[in-house]
């Protein structure tokens, strides 16, 4: 059995057993991308962006420790300078990890840290180049993570602000060799540094996403700004995607009930 | 003291992820930003410098003396382009092309400094105009029972059942002539797969080698290439591979392999080479170029860069084309009768 409730009833203690907050966020914004394998000229353009959040309480830690589920993915389409060439990209992003929360200011503050499995998986496709047309994304990352929340009332009507920053800090990557082929890599079979660690220092990455909660009748609604920063050098290869995203959407909270 | 060491180890990662950006350095649209653009993406992914510096005496870095002060603002687009071209044809490589919307520049001379070695009027008398057409490959059987074969192109994707059927039509024949004349590659997957029509056993054919860094020489190991046998109908009785010097790119690859097959001779003129394996990259001013990424090798480590040599030098003469006769197909047709 299902229960939705709205921000008001969000203030219940952590303890609570057995509480899922999902949020679906639908974003639009402006994208940067650069990959030397394609070409060394920065590419600009519009992103459309879908979101999936699950926060669900467990039973570790008295209650304390919760997981978290993001599902993500997003396509763009780019130009360089004047328009005159053209790239196409595309990311899946699936993180699963667990934070432990404090609640603080009489409940008012919800601090939450942990970590997370970030798994991404995606290319980018450029329109004219001729065996370097397109770039393979693929990379697993331990990402410490906060999540900060700040419930408050203005105008008799409850809000919630909330920032969330993920930060890699370790990983493994799948990347070409600097001028090696994918011919190379998957019709002859060579290896060459193909999967290669890294960590925030060879691959500078953030993700962060400021956002404000607000109910309309008895939806709660989200809207925030999400910037999406994943960079790599690896293999002599630069990379970097930087994305500043418009994102709305809607948050439900749910508590599984046992069956009678 | 333990939280806070964790906060601040993330506030730290945080100052390092917001201040740590992988960047490209990005050249202005001018003339002497596209100049400086191309120069240095030449100069940082172009395979054949060490080569070409033993055979030519190629340096880069002379290049750019000679070719930085034929740079101003002044100068206009059509300007620009032709100074371009012109530095980029110290490569000798006709895998190097800058493209422009109303141009091409090129490096050609491999092909067009020599006799072509090849005309269609001549080719017509040998495949008439029933010939059979499968993938783009034109064949016939001639009337001395030796078949004959023009590939002409490896843009296009060969099938297995069309290289069956091509191979059990001539099955009867005494010899095989395969023609790759004009050829200027392609595909080297089909390459690879006509090929393997004429080995039995998987063999070596080669080794590729491509750039792990920035710098002229820096390589990684050299890795085989090995031709597999094909599933399908093999031919095992004599073939004459016959070229000019415009075989080039996957055309040369193909040379390549079919000259480590047995009972394979190739005949005609020196293949035009391009034994690099090309790539792509882009100007400010939206200008595409191609270069030699990848440098591939014959089974000794010889590069083919400028083309493999013939078993037999034959050129069609002025005596036979006014005979209609193509000199190198009779050539052929006279080694395979042997």
């Amino acid at each position: 059995m299902l229960s939705t409730v709205s921000i008001e009833a969000q203030n219940d203690s952590l303890q609570t057993k057995g509480i899922i907050d999902r949020c679906h966020l639908y974003g639009v914004g402006i994208t940067n991308i650069l990959d030397t394998y394609l070409s060394p000229e920065n590419y600009t353009g519009i992103e459309v962006r879908f979101v999936g959040e699950t926060t669900r309480t467990t039973q570790l830690a008295n209650g304390k420790i919760s997981q978290y589920q993001l599902s993500m993915g997003n396509i763009s389409s780019m130009n360089y300078r004047d328009g005159n060439g053209s790239e196409i990209a595309g990311m899946y992003t699936y993180n699963i990890g667990w934070h432990y929360n404090w609640i603080l200011c009489d409940g008012h503050l919800r601090l939450q840290a942990g970590g997370l499995l970030d798994f991404n998986i995606g290319f980018i496709y450029n329109t004219r180049n001729s065996n370097n047309p397109a770039q393979g994304k693929l990379y697993l990352n331990i990402s410490p993570s906060l999540i900060a929340s700040y419930k408050f009332r203005l105008w008799n009507r409850p809000f919630s602000v909330r920032y969330l920053l993920n930060i890699p800090i370790a990983g493994v990557m799948f990347s070409p060799n600097y001028g090696q082929s994918y011919y190379e890599i998957f019709s002859e079979g060579n290896y060459d540094h193909n999967v290669v660690p890294t960590t925030f220092i060879c691959s500078p990455s953030l993700r962060n996403m400021l956002s404000i909660d607000f109910n309309i009748g008895h939806s709660t609604f989200r809207i925030g700004y999400m910037g999406d920063f994943q960079q790599s050098n690896v293999n002599n290869l630069k990379s970097h995607t930087w994305s500043h995203l418009f994102m709305i959407g809607f948050v439900k909270r749910f508590k599984i009930l046992p069956a009678l | 003291m333990k939280r806070l060491f964790t906060l601040l180890f993330i506030v730290a990662l945080t100052v390092v992820s917001f201040t740590s950006c992988v960047e490209e350095e990005q050249f202005s649209d001018t003339p002497e930003g596209n100049f400086e653009a191309l120069w240095k993406i030449i100069d940082q992914h172009y395979c054949f410098f060490d080569y070409k510096k033993e055979v030519y005496g190629l340096d880069w870095d002379e290049v750019y003396a000679k070719y930085k002060p034929q740079i101003n603002d002044n100068m206009n687009e059509t300007q620009l382009f032709e100074v371009l071209g012109k530095m980029l044809g110290e490569l000798r490589d006709g895998h190097v092309n800058l493209y422009s919307s109303y141009d091409l520049s090129r490096y050609w001379s491999w092909y067009e400094d020599y006799p072509s070695n090849f005309s269609d009027t001549l080719q017509r008398n040998y495949l008439g105009t029933d010939y059979r057409l499968a993938s783009g490959i034109k064949y016939t059987i001639l009337d001395d029972n030796i078949g004959y074969v023009y590939c002409g192109t490896f843009e296009n994707d060969l099938g297995d059942s069309n290289l069956d059927q091509m191979l059990l039509y001539l099955a009867p024949c005494n010899g095989l002539i395969i023609d790759v004349r004009n050829n200027g590659g392609g595909k080297i997957v089909s390459a690879e797969k006509l090929a393997s029509r004429f080995t039995d056993n998987k063999l070596l054919v080669g080794y590729m080698q491509h750039k792990t860094g920035t710098g002229h020489s820096d390589f990684s190991s050299m890795e085989t290439q090995y031709l597999e046998p094909s599933d399908g109908i093999r031919w095992h009785k004599k073939v004459v591979v016959i070229t000019n010097r415009k075989v080039f790119s996957s055309a040369n690859e193909y040379v390549k392999y079919m000259r480590c097959c047995d009972n394979v001779t190739q005949i005609g003129d020196k293949s035009g080479g391009g034994a690099g394996f090309p790539y792509s990259s882009e100007l400010p001013c939206g200008w595409s170029v191609r270069f030699s990424a990848c440098q591939i090798f014959d089974k000794d480590k010889n590069s083919t860069e400028f083309g493999i040599e013939p078993d037999n030098n034959v050129s069609l003469s002025t005596t036979d084309f006014l005979r209609g006769k193509d000199t190198i197909i009779e050539f052929a047709r006279k080694k395979l009768s042997e």
